[in-house]
């Protein structure tokens, strides 16, 4: 029995390793200018319909922002040039992605630091309550458990 | 007249709310126990009040009286009669009153339920809370949210409402389930007010109201997941779901509310975490109203928001002053919150339960900053900046597949702590199960870490989920599946497919855009799409295009743009070629030139869509199953109900 579970564990250890190996080896990124120009069409918000990106959007300008991105990335523009380039024409806001500097990137930093601090209260909870558990019964606890056994 | 009528309604259940208040305060007060019953006798006054003016909305609505500035303003005489009665919701006065109407169905419900223990302090404090929350609610819609305005010279047909809410059913039952859910959640917030205030804070009422908790997160579970599927449907981008604030309002009272649902178990069965379970559900209530003052108060753009208004400071105040009551009376009675008994191992039930409430409490905050991060940098230093669906994705995702692990991990632990040997041998089962969905969907060509190891995680949640199920049917017969674990255990595998769906139509989707003339055909991800024809006509005052588009192996489909008078730019209406394995999202861009038949067809391709809605329908029958625990199964309600002192 024992041995048949080492096994199976094993087998399904080397399947999930090698599916996500795969997973991993396979991911090759945006590969043609249509996947970029996508990827970055969905991370670009539309100035003028309330918080849609530009991809989803019907509104015109969003339509030209589509448009310009072709454009610019058929011209062999890096994303982050397009992207700044968008920022300069339309707004910062138009950027779906907050930025990594100055005040914006507290939204990145807090969650982190939320995280890390949530796991610490964890890790110390538990650790006191392993040391509470250690705590000696009195000799009164011992006598009322004997009491109350000698009377079942 | 109805006008009139309706003015009444309000004004006759603002004034039952009152009545209840303060007989229910004065008995408090005297310490009589004879006293309490009058107050019923109010809260009926209320809900006729109410029940007469929602019906006075309605026979307004549907008999166009458009003398009603609300009928004007968002009514029209050719609104199809469904969409009429559901005008109801449609706008912001209207969607207060159907929010006083549910709060008054739960009051019923709750008082009715309670009438014979009206006289118990807990029971009182608790109604004494739900009424001030009426109060608060009539009280807007008695003056600053009047529905009953009238026009003094009325316009011969109204305006019609936003057409993205007239095209689709679903406005019918999307927003009155969330209601249920958000409304709902005053339940278990009164309850847990009036334990600290009695400072009875056992376990009893907990179980007394368990049954008012699920029925709320069941409602808002169902009905955020068929808001979903109306974007889906209606808003023609393929979409359902894009971290807008409206979807998070809604989003954030789920997140602390399931955490809720998990962690009073702990509560029920050792008697702790109870400072944890009372901050969750006042944290609960206190974000449903948080997210209607974002929503209703203009402060944020959003595409669902169709009601702005100057209710803002009101609603805040109200949020503030749940804020410092609830802080308070925390803090009042902390020594007498703490709680006895101690979490032994991490490698336990209770352990995965903390880790599970940690995890969501995350969610919640990484959700609510991203949702108000722009707002706080615009008011410190005036940038303007953008939190959007990438930071939602990348940061949501570690907590998402921690979630699924824990989620996986729970029903196989015991209580206490578990050894190594016994994990071993039940997880055997349910990580076979995931390493085979992992291994499946990487041959299916799934890629990306991220993706392919949450939809392994879902496989494991759905093994150790049926592996319960299974054990208990094999114990109780069919029983096995209600009660809280049978029924929970259920949602789990409805939110496993949803898991899924949302993984796969996130990750893999396709997309192709082509300009088609009738006979042309285009491909994208192996689906080739033939345009037939283009028809033109006119429905009534608007103008409908619609495109015959022929999806190899599903049939014809035809998506369709449509240009309301009243309404400035043409709404396009998706049509969609579903089934178990993707979805072919057909939609058309823009209205054809005048006199061309060439059109312009957006072609979205979404891999396991579909399992979304599912995932929700069989979220919502685990919720029914765990609602309704029948009286004479033993198994599971015994074992929910014994305490850990019984033991």
């Amino acid at each position: 029995m024992r041995r048949y579970q080492r096994i199976s564990w094993l087998l399904i250890l080397i399947i999930v390793a090698g599916a996500l190996v795969a997973s991993v080896v396979t991911d090759d990124g945006p590969a043609t200018q249509g996947e970029r120009a996508y990827e970055i069409k969905s991370t670009m918000l539309c100035p003028v319909c309330d918080g849609q990106n530009v991809l989803e959007s019907n509104a015109p300008v969003a339509a030209a922002i589509r448009a310009q991105v072709d454009d610019l990335v058929a011209e062999g523009r890096s994303d982050d040039e397009i992207r700044a380039w968008m920022a300069r024409q339309y707004g910062s806001d138009v950027n779906a992605n907050p930025p990594r500097s100055g005040v914006g990137a507290l939204v990145w930093i807090l969650p982190v630091l939320a995280g890390v601090m949530a796991a610490g209260l964890l890790i110390l909870a538990f650790g006191r309550w392993r040391s509470g558990r250690e705590i000696e019964p009195s000799e009164e606890d011992i006598r009322i458990v004997q009491t109350l056994r000698e009377k079942n | 007249m109805t006008a009139l009528l309706g003015t009444l309604g309000v004004g006759i259940a603002l004034v039952g709310a009152i009545g209840a208040l303060t007989s229910l305060i004065l008995a408090l007060a005297s310490h009589r126990s004879d006293r309490h019953s009058r107050a019923l006798f109010w809260i009926a006054v209320m809900v006729s009040g109410c029940v007469v003016a929602v019906v006075a909305m309605e026979i307004a609505l549907l008999t166009n009286n458009f003398s009603l500035t609300y009928v004007a303003s968002n009514s029209t005489e050719s609104t199809p009669v469904l969409y009429k009665f559901a005008t109801l919701w449609g706008a912001l006065e209207g969607s207060l009153l159907l929010w006083g109407f549910v709060l008054c169905i739960y009051v019923g419900a709750v008082s009715l339920s309670f009438r014979r223990q009206i006289s118990d302090r807990l029971v009182a404090w608790a109604l004494l809370t739900m009424l001030v929350v009426c109060v608060f609610f009539f009280g807007l819609l008695a003056g600053p949210a009047d529905p009953f305005g009238t026009l003094s010279s009325p316009p011969v047909d109204g305006d019609g409402l936003n057409p993205l809410l007239r095209n689709h059913p679903l406005m019918a039952i999307h927003p009155v389930m969330l209601y249920f859910g958000y409304v709902g959640f005053t339940v278990p917030f009164s309850f847990a007010i009036a334990a600290l205030v009695t400072g009875r804070l056992g376990e009893g009422w907990l179980l007394s109201i368990r049954i008012w908790t699920l029925i709320a997160w069941g409602s808002l579970s169902v009905g955020i997941l068929l808001g979903a599927w109306w974007s889906y449907e209606v808003l023609g981008w393929g979409g359902y779901w894009a971290w807008d604030p409206v979807e998070n309002a809604s989003f954030l009272p789920w997140l602390t509310g399931t955490a809720f649902i998990h962690s009073v178990i702990v509560q029920e069965r050792r008697g702790m975490l109870r400072v944890w379970n009372l901050s969750l559900l006042l944290a609960t209530f206190a974000l449903t109203i948080f997210g209607t003052f974002l929503t209703r108060s203009g402060v944020i753009e959003s595409v669902h928001e169709f009601s702005a208004s100057s209710l803002g400071p009101l609603l805040l105040g109200f949020f503030a002053a749940i804020l410092v009551v609830s802080v308070a009376l925390i803090g009042w009675r902390g020594d007498e919150l703490r709680s006895p008994g101690s979490i032994d191992s991490p490698l336990s039930r209770e352990g995965s339960f903390l880790a599970n409430n940690l995890l969501f409490a995350l969610f919640a905050f990484v959700v609510l900053l991203g949702t108000v991060f722009p707002l706080i940098v615009e008011s410190i230093n005036g940038d303007r900046l953008a939190v959007g669906r990438p930071y939602f994705d990348r940061m949501l995702l570690p907590i998402g597949i921690a979630l699924l692990l824990a989620m996986g991990l729970a029903p196989l632990l015991t209580w206490r702590s578990t050894s190594r040997q016994v994990l071993a041998q039940r997880a055997l089962g349910p990580a076979a199960c995931g390493a085979a969905v992992m291994g499946v969907a990487v041959v299916m060509g799934a890629e990306g870490l991220g993706p392919v190891l949450g939809i392994g995680l879902g496989g494991f949640v759905i093994g150790a989920a049926l592996r319960h199920l299974v054990l208990a049917c094999r114990r109780n017969g069919w029983r096995g599946l209600t009660g809280r674990s049978g029924g929970g255990m259920v949602a789990h595998v409805g939110v496993s497919l949803l898991a899924f769906g949302f993984i796969a139509s996130t990750a893999f989707s396709e997309e192709g855009e082509f300009h088609l003339r009738p006979g042309d055909t285009g491909s994208v991800a192996g689906h080739q799409i033939t345009f037939v024809e283009l028809t033109d006509t006119m429905d009534g005052p608007n103008r409908v295009v619609r495109a015959l588009i022929d999806v190899k192996g599903r049939g014809g489909y035809s998506p369709a743009i449509t240009q309301y008078p009243t309404f400035g730019r043409p709404i396009s209406t998706p049509s969609v070629a579903t089934s178990f394995v993707d979805d072919v999202y057909l939609s058309l861009i823009a209205i054809p030139e005048e006199g061309s038949d060439l059109v312009v067809i957006r072609v979205l391709i979404e891999p396991l869509v579909g399992w979304i809605w599912v995932g929700g329908l069989v979220i919502g029958i685990g919720t029914l199953l765990a609602v309704i625990p029948l009286k004479d199964a033993r198994g599971s309600r015994r074992e929910d109900v014994v305490s850990e002192k019984a033991l």
